[in-house]
């Protein structure tokens, strides 16, 4: 049984990838941001920071843009209202039957369906936008992966080779890094 | 996440920085998580004594289900007009415990109520568990539970739609949307924490379960980024959702003409009901958690205060709707309704008006005393009242309301029959059977966002700080 389930789990699981690079691995928070500063001053724009929780000091340096997933829930949701009320008159339209010689198309009891449809389409455009921005579920690791990153210790990965892996290993370790490795 | 990482969502940077409680100094980030994925582990004799004794409960529930969908609704108490009776009752109760989840995750934490953190898994776990079990009563109700399906839209041959402007179909919407959302909400938060367990996880089988839970969470950047974009918004949707859905749930009765029903109260009056009884649930669940896992230096006594200072908040609410429904009856033109509330709080089911009464209103006065707050025996037993109260709250209104309607020639006396205890207790374990294997398989805490009040360590001790 347990075989069946390692076997499933390197089917299912996410596989690591052939990297080229230098994985830092960090302590102390204000380390791993001067890190990150020095390396995004000297060229390196494409880092990742792997940390068990985000650091804002961090996420300064590193100087990221608000998540766009907002637009995406946003589209979601008027979608949803849209669809909920074009369902509700589309209902009454397509099969009239005047009830108390009350309106087909009565506005006031339509805006609740409309209202729990744009939340629910929101909510579920706000699930896919997330899982699709932020690259999940991750089906090939994009960088190595240890796991004291959900406990306690930071990682900067950094995707070089020769020379430059080098420099960066050097400028990591200057830095506070407990480990530099370089993957060639 | 932090007030500043609410911000960050917002503007991209951070740019308020609230005052919140540290954890104490002895707590890391590795204690922290040793400390809350101990829970998952192979569960003891006590767990399994618990786990058994529900399942027997469950069991003789399943038994009485078999016979209540074999043999059709005779075998329930309904007798005409009461209708509407223990089913409908169990329905309003469990979707009102599923409201507090969603309030402590989502409402607390717009209004960026730190204490939330140590306390929303848990209640939000609650709100998963109590749709699913509320989910099963208004099937079991339409007599008929195969054809459930028929309340959904769908198309079909003969163009059949659901009336739209039924409350009940409201209800359709505003439940299944609720579900859908408390769950995604639930499954999303756990993300990083179940990576967390999964990096620890030894068995295969529970690695397996992790890494496909957590989508391969790694942590980077780009995911934090997004996890915390997208965790704002649910929030932000999941709140107008917790009003709206107990709102709806109170139309069912409100756009009725009974006596006792047809009021402009009732949607506060249910939201507030509702958000009471959940908080007092999760103060039972708490309690017993953070006794049973040695978890009081996560979930502090001033946590468990603060949901107590919620209790009385909405206990006073709620207190206040029952005086003003029985002001509305003397105040207002209707003899029937004023006839209702003399007969609901003398007549054949007083001895239900007065535990209701006793419950939500009296025995909750006890906490505006501070030492009764932090008392954790005395907090359990008035949180265990509150919720007989509060399931007495819809036993009232519901049968009250049918068995004395306005001709006398209808009134009865509806007595609940065997079938519908037993389904009753057994939708207790249907909810406890779910809890009690969510605290043994997933973090019953959210350890990223109690990460959050941890020191983090700094090697200059200038630059130390927090989030």
């Amino acid at each position: 049984m347990n075989a069946l389930f390692e076997f499933l789990l390197k089917l299912l699981g996410p596989r690591p990838g052939k990297y080229q690079g230098v994985m830092g691995v960090f302590y102390y928070v204000d380390d791993a941001t001067g890190a990150v500063q020095a390396l995004r001053q000297s060229g390196h724009r494409h880092l990742a920071v792997i940390s068990p929780v985000p650091h804002h000091e961090i996420e300064h340096a590193m100087e990221q843009g608000p998540s766009i997933v907002r637009w995406v829930t946003f589209i979601g949701g008027v979608l949803g209202a849209t669809g909920g009320m074009a369902l509700c008159v589309y209902s009454v339209l397509s099969y009239p039957l005047v009830t108390g010689g009350k309106e087909l198309v009565s506005i006031p009891p339509f805006i609740i369906p409309t209202y729990e449809s744009m939340i629910l389409v929101g909510g579920l455009a706000n699930l896919i936008g997330m899982l699709a921005l932020a690259r999940l579920p991750h089906i090939k690791m994009k960088a190595p992966y240890d796991p004291r990153f959900t406990e306690d210790r930071i990682g900067i990965w950094v995707p070089c080779k020769g020379d430059d892996a080098k420099r960066v290993e050097a400028m990591l370790k200057g830095h506070g890094a407990e480990e530099a490795v370089v993957h060639a | 996440m932090s007030a500043a990482t609410v911000e960050e969502a917002v503007h991209g940077v951070a740019e308020v920085q609230v005052a919140e409680e540290p954890m104490p100094s002895y707590v890391t980030q590795k204690s922290l998580n040793d400390d809350i994925l101990k829970m998952i582990s192979i569960p003891g004799k006590i767990w399994w004594a618990i786990f058994l004794l529900d399942l027997a409960v469950l069991a003789t529930g399943l038994i009485a289900l078999r016979n209540q969908i074999v043999l059709g609704l005779g075998v329930s108490g309904y007798t005409r007009p009461v209708m509407w009776a223990a089913y409908i009752t169990n329905f309003v109760f469990w979707v009102g415990i599923a409201h507090c989840g969603t309030l402590v995750s989502a409402v607390l934490f717009l209004f960026r109520s730190h204490f939330r953190r140590a306390v929303y898994r848990v209640a939000e776990a609650m709100t998963v568990f109590g749709v699913l079990t509320a989910g099963i009563f208004p099937l079991l109700h339409t007599g008929r539970p195969w054809f459930g399906y028929w309340l959904i839209a769908y198309p079909n041959q003969r163009q059949l739609w659901p009336n739209f402007r039924s409350p009940l179909e409201w209800d359709v919407f505003a439940v299944t949307t609720y579900l859908t959302i408390s769950s995604i909400f639930f499954l999303v938060g756990l993300i990083p924490d179940v990576a967390a367990a999964r990096d620890r996880a030894r068995h295969p089988a529970m690695k397996l379960l992790y890494t496909l839970v957590s989508f391969g969470w790694q942590g980077t950047n780009t995911n934090w980024k997004h996890f915390y974009g997208a965790y704002l918004f649910f929030a932000a949707m999941a709140t107008p959702l917790v009003f709206s859905v107990h709102s709806v749930v109170s139309w069912d009765f409100a756009m009725a003409q009974n006596p006792g029903w047809h009021s402009t109260l009732f949607a506060p009056y249910f939201v507030a009901g509702a958000i009471f009884s959940g908080v007092a649930l999760v103060i039972n669940l708490l309690i017993i958690i953070r006794k049973g896992f040695n978890l009081k230096h996560i979930v502090t006594i001033d946590h468990m205060e603060k949901l107590a200072k919620l209790v009385l908040l909405t206990s006073t609410m709620v207190g206040y709707s029952y005086l003003t429904e029985f002001f509305m009856a003397w105040y207002g033109p209707s003899k029937f309704e004023r006839d209702l509330f003399w007969w609901r709080a003398t007549g054949h089911y007083w001895w239900a008006f007065w535990i209701m009464f006793t419950c939500n209103v009296i025995i909750p006065l006890s906490l505006w005393f501070k030492p009764v707050r932090r008392n954790m025996t005395v907090l359990f037993i008035i949180a265990l009242f509150v919720n007989v109260g509060m399931w007495f709250e819809r036993f009232v209104i519901i049968i009250t309301s049918l068995a004395r309607s306005f001709n006398p020639s209808t009134w009865v006396y509806y007595k609940m029959s065997w079938t519908e205890a037993a389904i009753t207790a057994g939708a207790f374990a249907w909810f406890g059977m779910f809890f009690l294997i969510f605290v043994r398989v997933l973090p019953a805490f959210s350890i990223a966002e109690i990460k959050e009040t941890v020191q983090f360590p700094y090697r200059d001790p200038k630059k130390k700080g927090r989030h």
